[in-house]
């Protein structure tokens, strides 16, 4: 028998899909144990329940097992396989939970991946639909992922806590990445938004749009803030509203910020002018970081150019979030691959504060699900 | 002399004269050559059709295309590999001797035994390493997959042999490399003719087999038991001067040609037990894509390993250092081959030889180290192999029982304190490399005794210098793995308030938080080196270097942390700065004490140098570096020291939840919270990102209003040419001035020179690029960008980590090919080591990312049309895919219309069919080649298919067919009742005689039956079947080839699983035939059929034409109906006869009559002809005439016109 690539061990739930993703990329089993387990409710929740029956659907092969208690989960990858499937996200987290990671493994299925999530499109906790629809899509067209059929789309809004959101997520394969040189984030040339709301007034939105508008209109003049008020069946099942902003360089470069509202129960109401207030600043605060990818892609970004050919590869970005640094040792565990990591300090520019220059070989990745015809 | 006798003058018909006097005839009549018919018809040459032209357009393009490789990046390094000249041919045929030859033609110098890869240098920019392949299938495999170039050597008094066309197949399935064929025995033959024909046939042969125009080099014959000296010149400049074009599996995979190899199992487990699991190290040069540390490789014949260590050494065989000269000296023409006892060791079967001179192995001028602190100590000349050995000998001298770890760096440090040499440099390299791999799993074993153990063992040498070295090693080491040790210092020493501190200072973090999860969460593990070295402070005095080593990781460690914290930047450098500071403060604390101390003296030199290595490092590597991959956190470490306190060994003291445990249940999501919030309000806040936008400030050589000022200077004079006007354009106020400067402060101020002079020459390279874009405008094609982004990232790939140095290089982009490695191995089986046949390659093939799993793997497959028999579907089979070779089962099946893969008992004879087999997952558009076995050599061809892999999955779809019959019991109209067949309703069921009907119903009653319906009567004895589909499953076997683990000698002896066939034939089981299926002669039944009988009330419907027409015979005819003879009088009789004759006599007058006039008729057309022929023969003389002198006068009438005007002139 050829020896099964040796295993990797971690323990705590924490950075779950990081694991069970990297995982399935590089076909090395990894074991998890202690999964909460000094918790008075131990082993794994719902929604990551819900993700690994995802991790399931869209592969052939995978074993999983996991025990009696759910605080051990061994998982040894099968192949990508992709195709047409639904899935029913669990409403304890919001789809961007899931569809992160569906974005770090769709391009490299057998089939394309075309897919129906259900469940909650904007929460506070995880990266919204919109948000990643605005970010993470030009993102991965940067890497040479692109083609009609490369959409993600919002079909119907849910909030927490009841959900009731559809998004349609349909990716093209590619076998082999292109290398990457996103070195000038360039300059901000316009701000795009989306200020939503289900089941209130649909003045909310408005008024969310013009708070929003105060604060930015001090930086660039170019500001268009959509607003979406979703009706009936399409507006989910609890009432909520929200705004997420993008802004967009001349180069190309995506930076996004976003804020919803407490969910129905939870928490005190919130004032959409101070929501609109506050996620502009948000917005401020990002391009304060800067980069050439927002701050929740990152590592998204990290994962495609490891995966590249082997060739030189660099992207400039903004303070490594927490998230990306695990991510950046799960990448090393997991490819044997390491970044050199340059910090640019900022000059006399007014451009922010410190960026971080990444730079890497790809490993030479292909896609091996895919079919030679 | 008479004129009579002298032949007749012939006129030349053919040859040179003969054609010029045509050619002057044809002047005369004014029909010159080719060039002179188009200008004199160009009517002919004008576009006919336009459809015709744009196909033969499309054409001329579809050839240039055809001509394009798709452009791929081009990785080869700057200082590439050897390249692999694998020599190949049949036994006898000279490849022994080739070999010899060229090294000797190459380095000057004569081996006597060759065994295994030699490396030679042979020119400036180039290395072979060339080996021998001999007529073992597994070995001409192996070697396929590694060569660069292979000189095919033939006989050319036998022609060509099986291997070579069996060699020529593997090639073209593993990429195909350069071929070149060496046609030797030439002097075998006696009559020149017979030679040169033979020369012809092989080459054209060789051709076909290769490429049209493939090199074919020819070695005339043998002087003194060597070719000749300027043929192998000839040779050699020809491999020297040869370009390669990158294979695709060579370039995406890492491999090693092992030159050396050595075993590194500790001798006491050999001696308990001889056949346990060997350590060993491969040398060689890494070859093809970077190689990492830590990744999986195959090494064929073999089985599957995972790296445990890479190291880097020093070329032993390196290209000259400087290019200037034409050709090579002496002294740099190298050879490389340790297995076969050049390059200073010379293996023996448990023995190693060491030659200390007479070989260029090893000179100063390479030893390039890398660390100047080592540098000192490299004076001597020994290798890297005596000292090893020696080191292992002194190690065990003393044998004290420590860790293998600590062995493995003890017994380095005291072959370092036998002889100082360059050796500590590579030890020391690979020591390090180890440490910093290792890091964490190294603390666990060390303990705080061994530092103790190390210390004294330093005291009692008294060599300055040595200790020095000693000293520097394990400082650096320290270093290294600086904050590792350091937080196992920590848990060794199990002082209380240690601990206590520890967690008190966790726990104020930890109330920090604002409940999320922060950065500084997060990086709570990053924070507790903070507090051990607040700790530090108690243990410095006695253990100096590991307070040094707690120091180091500090600085960054806080600044990191703090950075990452407060999600600002701006102060990070100052922290550095001041960090640094207070360290060499600390640093001179620590050298006062030390000095104080006195006993320890020689430990200030140590802190010192260290302090220095370690501020060098902090300059060059960044803080955010060692923040993420320095200090990666593993749960082992609490593991260990939870398991401490259990309560009446039943019971686990439940620990409060550390604080690597709150952050691994943490919430696992991506977005990066804003911690500190800046406030927008603020003017100055709002003013740090104005710059961000496009309404704040551009850069310099992006601001539109300063580009567009440049252009106008650069574009501004223009003169027009029509008006004869001169625009000028205004001096720009940059380059006034530095008119000035320039003509002032030329030598004072060269920057200002400079400056002018990158001006100058972004003016021109802007005036290029202009003249460029005007010039290609609609010329780059896409294949051209294409090949512009190529060598851009190929140029990118360079360029990036040039000025790093290889340890710091290696961490990034792994090994790079070209280095010369080190590779260590565990587990590897004894026979490996105790069977080792340097004559055998050994090839170390990296495998990708899960190319080590084993799946389901598709491939298409085509028997090879000179393998004499077709492939059943589940025999063993052996392939070679990828680095692999492996014994499988695979299923043979064909794709039907509809995409159903239909199971095929045997592979099609001429035909592609799909193969399926459960084995190791191999990248699509892999080649490979099946051949049934390896063992003993078959005079047929081995080959016995070949195909390329096409998809991978972890489930088949192939399926069988299955028949399920039935038969009728109960026949109404169409209605029929069948028993015994599977009841699926609705399905499609068909007779054996073709009539197709359909399940209705199943029935209770009978088991099994059901009700049908068919398109016709069935009859009783009618077999219904209905056809099935059945999916079959593959025998999940999967064998590598294990032929390196044979005993010497017995290598090309594997055999693994046998087919059903052998097995039968081995222990005499017949197979039973089944009685049914035998052929029996035919025996044809004469078969008598009724007449056809109608009935008469059908007969009588029946229209009448076809109403049978049987009338019996006409019988008798009656007496009355017979009529009565004519009997005729004489006289009647004589005039009848009269008659007769008188027609006859008519009827030939006739006939004569006819012919007479056919004949006549035939002249006067001839004559007619004539006449005619004349005619036209007239006509046509008088219309030449007519248009000669026409023409004339046409021509006079052109001349004249022609001259005209001229004469106007004049």
């Amino acid at each position: 028998m050829a020896s099964q690539a040796h295993s990797l061990s971690y323990s705590g739930c924490n950075f779950l899909r990081q694991r069970l993703v990297l995982s399935t990329l590089s076909g090395r089993p990894v074991k998890i144990r202690k999964i909460r387990a000094r918790d008075d409710n131990p082993g794994l929740r719902d929604f990551e329940a819900s993700f690994i029956r995802l991790l399931d659907k869209v592969t052939n092969g995978s074993r999983i097992e996991i025990n009696q208690t759910g605080t051990t989960l061994y998982y040894q990858p099968g192949l990508l396989y992709g195709g047409s499937m639904e899935h029913d996200c669990s409403v304890l987290r919001g789809i961007g939970y899931y569809l992160e990671s569906l974005l770090c493994l769709a391009p490299f299925m057998k089939h394309p991946l075309r897919i129906v999530l259900r469940g909650v499109t904007n929460d506070q906790v995880d990266p919204s639909v919109d948000v990643l629809k605005a970010t993470a899509l030009p993102l991965l067209k940067q890497f040479g992922i692109d083609s009609e059929s490369f959409e993600l789309k919002v079909v119907r809004r849910g909030m927490p806590p009841g959900g009731g959101g559809e998004v349609f997520f349909s990716c093209p394969v590619r076998k082999v990445l292109k290398p990457i040189q996103l070195i000038d984030p360039g300059k901000i040339k316009r701000i795009r938004g989306m200020a939503y709301s289900v089941r209130v007034s649909p003045q909310m939105a408005n008024r969310i749009v013009d708070s929003a508008r105060s604060i930015l209109n001090k930086f660039i003049p170019d500001i268009y803030i959509y607003t979406d008020h979703m009706k009936g069946i399409n507006s989910g099942k609890s009432p909520g509203f929200g705004l997420s902003l993008v802004a967009e360089t001349t180069n190309g470069t995506f930076l996004s910020a976003e804020l919803a509202s407490n969910p129905q129960g939870q928490g005190a109401a919130m004032l959409p002018e101070d929501l609109g207030r506050n996620c502009a600043r948000l917005l401020l605060e990002e391009i304060y970081r800067g980069g050439c990818v927002d701050s929740t892609n990152q590592s998204l970004a990290l994962l495609l150019m490891t995966l590249g050919q082997q060739d030189v590869s660099k992207v400039l970005l903004g303070p490594l979030s927490p998230y990306t640094i695990e991510f950046l040792r799960h990448l090393k565990s997991f490819f044997q691959i390491m970044f050199k990591i340059e910090t640019k300090p900022c000059g006399e520019e007014l451009k922010g504060g410190d960026k971080v220059l990444m730079t890497c070989v790809g490993i030479g990745f292909s896609n091996l699900s895919k079919t030679l015809k | 002399m008479e004129t009579k006798d002298q032949k007749k003058h012939r006129k030349k018909n053919s040859g040179p004269k003969a054609e010029k006097k045509k050619k002057r005839h044809l002047q005369d009549l004014q029909l010159g050559d080719e060039e002179d018919a188009r200008k004199r018809n160009p009517k002919a040459f004008a576009v006919q059709s336009a459809v015709r032209m744009a196909r033969s357009f499309h054409r001329t393009q579809d050839l240039k295309t055809k001509k394009h490789h798709i452009p791929v990046v081009d990785r080869t390094p700057l200082e590439p590999p050897p390249i692999v000249v694998v020599v190949m041919g049949p036994p006898k045929v000279g490849k022994s001797t080739l070999i010899q030859c060229l090294i000797r033609n190459f380095t000057r110098q004569k081996l006597t035994e060759i065994r295994g890869p030699v490396t030679i240098v042979s020119g400036k920019k180039r290395r072979l390493t060339i080996i021998e392949c001999g007529c073992d299938i597994n070995m001409m495999i192996d070697l396929a997959k590694v060569a660069d170039l292979v000189l095919m050597l033939i006989d050319a008094s036998f022609g060509f042999e099986m291997e070579t066309f069996e060699f020529l197949n593997i090639c073209q399935v593993h990429g195909f490399p350069k071929i070149m064929g060496v046609l030797t025995h030439l002097d075998s033959f006696k009559h020149n003719k017979q030679l040169k024909k033979t020369k012809k046939r092989l080459k054209h042969r060789f051709w076909t087999e290769v490429y049209p125009g493939a090199k074919l080099f020819y070695l005339s014959g043998m002087v003194h038991g060597e070719y000749q000296n300027q043929e192998i010149h000839n040779l050699g400049r020809f491999i020297t001067v040869m370009k390669f074009r990158p294979l695709t599996w060579q370039t995406s995979h890492p491999y090693i040609l092992a030159d050396r190899m050595e075993d590194l199992t500790n001798p006491e487990d050999i001696r308990t037990n001889t056949k346990c699991d060997r350590k060993v190290s491969l040398y060689g040069y890494l070859r093809g894509a970077h190689l990492k540390n830590k990744s999986q490789v195959h090494i064929p014949g073999v089985g599957d390993f995972a790296v445990s260590d890479v190291s880097f050494l020093p070329d032993p065989c390196a290209l000259p250092e400087q290019q200037k000269k034409r050709c090579l000296n002496e002294k740099e023409k190298l050879v490389y081959a340790p297995l076969s006892g050049v390059g200073g060791v010379l293996y023996d079967k448990d023995a190693v030889y060491v030659d200390l001179g007479g070989s260029h192995g090893f000179q100063e001028s390479e030893v390039r180290p890398t660390h100047e602190l080592v540098q000192s100590l490299i004076s001597t000349h020994s290798t890297i192999d005596a000292k090893m050995a020696s080191s292992r000998v002194t190690l065990f001298s003393d044998s004290k029982p420590l860790g293998s770890e600590d062995i493995d760096n003890q017994g380095l440090e005291n072959s370092y304190s036998d002889d100082e040499t360059e050796e500590g440099q590579d030890a020391e390299v690979t020591d390090k490399q180890y440490m910093s791999g290792k890091g964490i799993k190294r603390q666990k074993l060390e303990t705080e005794e061994d530092f103790e153990v190390d210390l004294p063992a330093f005291a009692d040498s008294d060599d300055d210098l040595e200790r020095s070295s000693r000293d520097i090693l394990e400082s650096e080491a320290v270093r290294e793995g600086g904050k590792p040790e350091l937080l196992q210092t920590d848990d060794s020493s199990d002082s209380l308030n240690m601990e206590k501190s520890l967690t008190r200072k966790k726990a104020t973090f930890t109330t920090s938080d604002s409940g999320h999860c922060t950065a500084e969460e997060a990086f709570a593990s990053e924070d507790e080196p903070e507090g051990n070295s607040s700790l530090s402070t108690e243990e410095e005095d006695s253990e100096n270097e590991e307070a040094i080593g707690k120091k180091f990781p500090k600085p960054s460690q806080v600044v990191s942390s703090q950075k990452l914290g407060s999600g600002n930047l701006i102060d990070e450098t100052s922290d550095i700065e001041d960090l640094l500071k207070e360290e060499e403060d600390y640093k001179e604390e620590n050298n006062y004490s030390t000095e104080t101390s006195g006993a320890l003296k020689w430990k200030e030199d140590l802190s010192r140098k260290a302090a220095e290595a370690f501020l060098r490092q902090q300059q060059t590597t960044p803080n955010l570096r060692k923040l993420i991959y320095g200090t990666v956190t593993e749960d082992n470490e609490e593991e260990d020291g939870d398991n401490g306190e259990e309560l009446g060994g039943l019971f686990r003291v439940s620990q409060p939840a550390s604080e690597c445990k709150h952050k691994a249940d943490s919430l696992d999501c991506s977005r990066f919270h804003v911690e500190a919030p800046h406030d927008w309000d603020l003017e100055e806040v709002m003013n740090s990102i104005r710059d961000c936008f496009v309404t704040g400030k551009w850069e310099e050589d992006k601001d539109a209003a300063k580009i567009l000022a440049e252009d106008e200077e650069l574009y501004g004079d223009f003169e027009d040419l029509e008006t004869g006007d001169v625009h000028k354009g205004k001096p720009g106020p940059d380059t006034q001035i530095e008119d000035v400067e320039e003509e002032v402060k030329e030598e004072i101020d060269p920057s200002a020179e400079e400056s002018a002079k990158k001006k100058h020459l972004d003016k021109k390279r802007k005036l290029k690029e202009m003249f460029d874009a005007e010039y290609d405008e609609g010329e780059s094609t896409y294949f051209d960008d294409l090949k512009g982004e190529m060598q851009k990232q190929a140029q990118l790939n360079r360029a990036e980590f040039e000025d790093q140095d290889d340890e710091a290089r290696v961490q990034y982009e792994g090994f790079r090919p070209g280095m010369y490695v080190r590779i260590e191995i565990e587990n590897v089986p004894c026979e490996f080591v105790l069977n080792f046949d340097p004559h055998y390659p050994i090839i170390l093939g990296g495998l990708g990312n899960s190319e080590g799993n084993v799946g389901y793997v598709q491939m298409r497959l085509k028997k090879h049309r000179w393998y004499k028999k077709i492939l059943k579907s589940r025999d063993p089979i052996i392939f070679s895919v990828g680095w692999r070779r492996f014994q499988t089962i695979p299923l043979y099946y064909i794709e039907d219309h509809n995409g159903r893969q239909r199971l095929l008992k045997y592979t099609p004879q001429h035909m592609h069919c799909g193969a399926t087999f459960w084995g190791p997952i191999t990248p699509q558009g892999t080649g490979f080649l099946a051949v049934q076995s390896v063992s003993g050599s078959m005079p047929d061809f081995r080959i016995a298919a070949t195909g390329v892999v096409l998809d991978l999955d972890k489930s088949i779809k192939i399926v069988k067919k299955l028949k399920l019959t039935g038969f009728p019991y109960k026949i109404f109209k169409n209605t029929s009742f069948i028993k015994v067949l599977a009841k699926f309703e609705g399905a499609v069921i068909r007779t054996v005689s073709g009539i197709r009907g359909q399940i209705k119903k199943a029935l209770r009653a009978p088991e099994g039956a059901f009700r049908a319906t068919f398109e016709d009567k069935l009859l009783m004895s009618d077999i219904v079947f209905m056809r099935t589909w059945y999916p079959v499953s593959i025998p999940a076997f999967y064998n590598p080839v294990t032929s390196l683990l044979k005993p010497v000698g017995e290598k090309d002896t594997w055999s693994g699983m046998r087919t059903t066939g052998q097995l039968r034939l081995a222990h005499g089981i017949k197979l039973k035939a089944n009685k049914d299926s035998l052929y029996k002669p035919i025996v044809r039944q004469k078969k008598h059929f009724n007449s056809l009988h109608i009935p008469k009330a059908l007969q009588k419907a029946l229209p009448f034409k076809s109403k049978p027409k049987t009338q019996a015979k006409a019988g008798k005819t009656p007496k009355d109906r017979v009529r009565p003879a004519v009997i005729r009088e004489p006289h009647e009789r004589k005039i009848l006869a009269l008659l007769d004759a008188l027609s006859t006599v008519h009827s030939e007058k006739m006939k004569k009559a006819k012919e007479q006039r056919h004949l006549h008729n035939k002249e006067h057309f001839k004559m007619k002809q004539k006449e005619e022929e004349e005619k036209l023969k007239r006509q046509k003389d008088l219309r030449k005439k007519l248009y000669r002198i026409q023409g004339q006068k046409e021509r006079r009438n052109q001349k004249s016109s022609l001259k005209g005007p001229e004469e106007q002139l004049k």
